[in-house]
């Protein structure tokens, strides 16, 4: 089970890869995706992965979270020495006990309200009935929708549908948080809103938040930032978040 | 409520042709069944609205016109002889060629109209008719045990009186007949004394006549055999027990069922007749094919709508077998959604055909059959697209 509040184990390395590679079949030639790559990313952190369209960082997000298996290299993450070497349910199950996502799309089933859409994600997680309604309803009012949770995806606004997701992701108290692309589909002040949710899921709870951007605008809110670029990091800076970060504008 | 029935709910237009699908696959085969089951009930309704409470058949009898017919007339005094027996009447069939009688004016007409080269009379029906008719025999005494129990006494009473026929009102056209109209069968004239309603043929018009009337029309059983016993006993609530008993005392030389027993056994027996299993049989296999390959294609469509959010819920940790209940339980779903629009549609479709004169009859058993074949097809087409899952690639969600 997830142990909830991390708070306690802020500093300390969450997750460990050595020597990603990753290479893609097109046509007859493979391209390689990522060139050996090494990361950490720990407790308490916002860590940040820039890089322009192609440069291997959402695959190395999916590498990192247990979602596409690298051609080499080794992936620690928590207990789990080595992730890759774990059967196909194990993996799934790391998922489901640790992992937050947040996509680009939001990924909401449509035909389920706001409250439901969280208690789903807890119902897999083996969460009673009434525990689930109890978490999904303080998920929705921690990112701000508290009044809206009874509302279908189709009648919230982009915005909302985004905190949703994150309420989702942030429903089983993960200690991985991958967030791909969170704000790029949303305009300033909802993509404020995210950012800061995310800040404060590590902040708060130690969670080890990684976020794929290329949105320079949310650097203010990062403990570290990591550019990369055709399968390589190109540096690796670590920063302190600014205190007031300037309004987003569109 | 769960998520695949809150998104069969919600998304209901996508699933609509599976649901349809499913629906007229159950209407297929229902609406078959019920029109066989229909037909066979009409050379039976008169029987089985008798007040008899058993009927006693020959041995090997596996309905009342399917196996050996008739019995010793010696076994009449055998079964009268049990005391909780209060009447024995045989039944009587017969059959034969049924003309109507013009009238001369009708007569005129109708050689005009054969002149002038159209088929068929003008209004008021004057054509002559000549079909091949049933016949079946009460015993026209208020109450008895052959007389069908929605016969007012005028019926019976217009029927005692010799020559008098029985004919049902769908019958009517088809005889060129109405009420009070002479007529001839097989040759000997009789006229319509009354009009029942409600028991329809659609293969041959049924002709209700009094016992003496068959035996002034030279037709009646008279020698050692007669037809099945109708019996009645004083306590209609204990004909199980009465026919076990009679049963025991026949030694097997006869067999007596209950009214409900034989009703059923007379409603199946349409099914075993060899052609109509062989057209039942291939329009459930039609049924099936259409239904599993319409369903199946709809689920799959809508399923890969889903894709995205099913992918989510993999990136999650919600494991493949988790997501393959959620397609499995929209199926499951699904079916029952259509046994229901199956249902509603096969009542439409036998309220039509009762008004046009076409009774349909639904033994209970094979609306449970067919409700259970419809989520059979929906669970089929579940395992189908149980593929496309495979397209839940939460890792494609990352670009």
């Amino acid at each position: 089970m997830s142990s909830g509040d991390n708070a306690h184990k802020r500093g300390e390395t969450a997750l460990k890869a050595t020597h990603l590679v990753k290479r893609f079949k097109t046509g007859r030639s493979y391209i390689e995706v990522l060139k050996g790559v090494d990361f950490d990313a720990k407790h308490g952190d916002v860590t940040m992965v820039m890089g322009p369209s192609g440069s291997g960082k959402s695959t190395l997000v999916a590498a990192l979270s247990g979602l596409l298996k690298p051609d080499e290299g080794k992936v620690s993450a928590l207990e789990a020495s080595d992730l890759w070497s774990l059967s196909n349910g194990k993996i799934d199950k790391f998922r489901l006990d640790h992992c937050g996502f947040i996509f680009q799309g939001f990924n909401l089933f449509p035909a389920l309200s706001a409250k439901q859409q969280v208690m789903t994600a807890l119902k897999y997680q083996g969460v009673g009935k009434g525990e689930q309604a109890r978490r999904a309803q303080a998920a929705l009012e921690s990112v701000g929708l508290g009044a809206r949770v009874n509302q279908r995806p189709s009648e919230l606004s982009g915005g909302e549908k985004q905190r949703v997701a994150i309420a989702r992701a942030l429903a089983k108290n993960p200690n991985l948080i991958f967030a791909d692309e969170p704000t790029s589909a949303l305009d300033g002040e909802n993509g404020q809103i995210v950012i800061r949710l995310l800040r404060e899921a590590a902040s708060v709870r130690g969670a080890a938040v990684i976020c794929v951007t290329h949105d320079p605008r949310l650097e203010a809110y990062a403990d570290r930032v990591i550019h990369i670029e055709d399968g390589r990091i190109l540096d690796d800076v670590r920063r302190t978040p600014d205190a007031d970060p300037a309004p987003f504008s569109h | 409520m769960s998520l695949a029935l809150a998104t069969l709910l919600y998304e209901w237009r996508r699933y609509m042709a599976a649901v349809v699908a499913l629906a007229f696959s159950g209407l297929l085969v229902l609406a078959q069944v019920g029109i066989f089951v229909g037909i066979g009930k009409g050379f039976t309704a008169q029987i089985d609205r008798a007040s008899a409470d058993i009927m006693v058949l020959a041995p090997g009898a596996k309905a009342l016109f399917s196996g050996p017919q008739g019995l010793p007339r010696r076994f009449i005094p055998l079964v009268y002889s049990h005391p909780e027996v209060t009447q024995v009447a045989p039944l009587d069939f017969s059959g034969g060629r049924f003309q109507n009688i013009l009238t001369p004016e009708q007569q005129v007409k109708a050689q005009a109209a054969a002149k002038k080269g159209g088929k068929g009379g003008g209004p008021g029906g004057g054509t002559r008719k000549s079909e091949f008719v049933n016949l079946t025999v009460i015993d026209a005494i208020p109450g008895y045990v052959t007389v069908p129990t929605d016969y007012s006494p005028s019926m019976i009473e217009a029927l005692r009186r010799p020559f008098a026929v029985a004919v049902d009102d769908t019958a009517l056209k088809r005889l060129g007949v109405k009420k009070g109209d002479k007529a001839l069968y097989n040759g000997k004239t009789v006229y319509v004394a009354v009009v029942t309603h409600g028991y329809p043929n659609i293969i041959q018009p049924m002709l209700v006549v009094s016992r003496d009337t068959l035996r002034m029309l030279g037709e009646a059983d008279t020698g050692q055999r007669v037809g099945p016993l109708m019996v009645k006993i004083s306590d209609p609530s204990r004909a199980e027990i009465v026919a076990a008993q009679l049963n025991k005392k026949g030694e097997g030389k006869f067999r007596a069922w209950t009214r409900q027993e034989l009703a059923d056994a007379n409603a199946s027996s349409m099914l075993d007749d060899q052609i109509i299993g062989i057209i039942l049989g291939f329009s459930a296999f039609l049924g099936l094919l259409i239904g599993v390959i319409i369903t199946w294609q709809t689920l799959r469509g809508a399923i890969m709508a889903n894709i995205k959010e099913f992918a989510s819920l993999r990136a999650l940790g919600v494991s493949m077998g988790d997501l393959r209940n959620i397609v499995l339980e929209l199926s499951f779903w699904v079916g029952i959604v259509g046994v229901l629009a199956a249902g509603l549609l096969t009542w439409v479709v036998s309220l039509v055909a009762a008004a046009g004169g076409v009774p349909m009859a639904f033994p209970p058993l094979l609306i449970v059959v067919v409700a259970i074949f419809l989520i059979v097809i929906a669970m089929l087409s579940g395992f189908l697209s149980l593929g496309v899952l495979k397209n839940s690639q939460p890792a494609d969600l990352l670009r």
